[in-house]
């Protein structure tokens, strides 16, 4: 016996979720029914507000409620500094380090040379016109440390470095408090490789 | 119980990953002995996870493995260290000749001979500043060898008369050296096929004209299906 149609629809609208299965799905859509309605009605709401409200901020390319967002609008932040994350996430994470004060520009993405993401499926062309506003003098590659995230910022250190715009990278190594014994060996080979001096 | 057809500590690297559910991996592996290999990783997107930093391609690791079918469970992978991590035009490099091995080679044959190539290749691409075309170039040809697609380049097909350097040939895919009036097939010297067959990449010529042959046989092979590697090179090109 089938479920009745709408059950279906909410089932297979909440597969199409990452990682989500069919069973998955199913407890899902019975949890919402069956246990809270109200939290339904309010997950329901907010992604109707979240569809009509949001968009991309016309400078750092992130998710914004006006046509620039409140970082890219806060005069005390440097504009000549220019980072490059590949999602939101990332931008949240450099945030609750404290201790970048310039701007940013968010990909929503990485070159993905074996899935097919190429240059025209990320913002590379809008990144390159923010970069080149005049202002900014330098611009900090902070994409992950992923064959992904590295061919990602090659490229664009590529195409930045042509226009002569200073291009930096992060930094990788033994992380903070990292004890060697615990550190995974190729972090520890790399922090070899880029050792510096005293 | 022990696990069924465990494979333990087998040289291999990673060609390439998805997730997989709420914090799994799928990893497409090349191993020595046992070829192309999927697995799963469970738990391998964990923070905590010892998997995590480790699947990841370009870097030699000893892999173990357990199960049977298209999906083994991959639970313990290896640091095998010593390859310096490949980065700009050595990189997009090292993708394509991940692309060409997942697109080309099948499923759990093993090939060791082009296991050895590929690794010989990626230090080759980790050592850093070379000439990245005669690595391609002779990557291209062991696979293509390797799956049957060029296996004589010296002699014509038909005859097994031997090719001569001063001569102009045409190669046919599936078919072999035939002579250049024959019509179809792709235009090459006598010298450029002679250099290939002898692992020779040292002349610009033979660069070229190898690209070229290259290039078509694979396309030719490949079946329609597009290599995302160079069109990621025209795109930035255009950029
Ligand atoms: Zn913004």
């Amino acid at each position: 016996m089938n479920p009745p149609a709408s059950l279906q629809n909410l089932i297979e609208a909440l597969r199409i979720l990452p990682g989500v299965g069919p069973k998955a799905a199913a407890r899902m859509a019975y949890h919402l029914l069956q246990r809270d309605r109200p939290g339904a009605d309010k997950l329901a709401l907010s992604l109707n507000r979240a569809l009509a409200g949001l968009r991309h901020c016309r400078l750092c390319n992130s998710f914004a409620e006006s046509e620039i967002c409140e970082l890219c609008a806060n005069p005390r932040r440097d504009p000549a500094l220019l980072a490059v994350v590949e999602m939101p996430t990332d931008l949240a994470m450099m945030e609750a380090a404290q201790t970048y004060a310039g701007r940013y520009f968010v990909l929503m993405g990485r070159l993905s040379p074996l899935d097919g993401v190429g240059p025209r499926d990320i913002a590379l062309d809008r990144l390159i016109e923010r970069a080149l506003d005049g202002v900014v003098r330098e611009v900090v590659l902070a994409t992950n440390f992923t064959p992904e995230g590295e061919a990602t910022a090659h490229t664009i250190a590529a195409l930045l470095k042509a226009r002569d715009i200073a291009v930096s990278r992060l930094a990788r190594g033994v992380p903070l408090g990292g004890e060697l014994e615990y550190v995974d060996s190729g972090t520890l080979a790399q922090a070899y490789r880029d050792r510096r001096s005293l | 119980m022990t696990a069924p057809h465990p494979v333990n500590h087998q040289p291999g690297f990673v060609l390439h990953s998805h997730a997989y559910k709420e914090t799994s991996l799928v990893a497409e592996l090349f191993t020595r002995d046992y070829g192309r290999v999927a697995a799963v990783a469970r738990g391998a997107r964990r923070p905590l996870s010892g998997l995590r930093g480790l699947i990841q391609p370009f870097h030699p690791l000893l892999l173990s493995w357990y199960g049977r079918g298209e999906l083994r469970t991959l639970h313990a992978a290896e640091w095998q260290g010593g390859l310096a991590p490949l980065s700009g035009r050595a990189l997009i490099a090292g993708f394509y000749l991940n692309e060409l091995v997942l697109k080309l080679l099948a499923r759990d044959d093993p090939h060791e001979g082009l296991y050895a190539l590929y690794d010989q290749t990626l230090q080759s691409l980790a050592a850093g500043p070379g000439a990245l075309e005669p690595l391609l170039r002779r990557f291209e040809l062991g696979l293509l060898k390797e799956i049957g697609y060029a296996a004589t380049l010296d002699r014509l097909a038909v005859s097994g008369e031997p090719v001569s350097a001063a001569a102009c040939y045409r190669y046919q895919p599936g078919h072999g050296v035939v002579p250049e009036d024959a019509g179809a097939g792709i235009a090459v010297s006598g010298r450029t096929l002679l250099d290939l067959a002898a692992g020779e990449f040292a002349a610009p010529a033979t660069l070229g004209e190898g690209k070229h042959l290259m290039r078509a046989l694979i396309h030719h092979h490949l079946g329609g299906k597009a290599l995302y590697t160079r069109l990621l090179l025209q795109e930035l090109a255009e950029l």
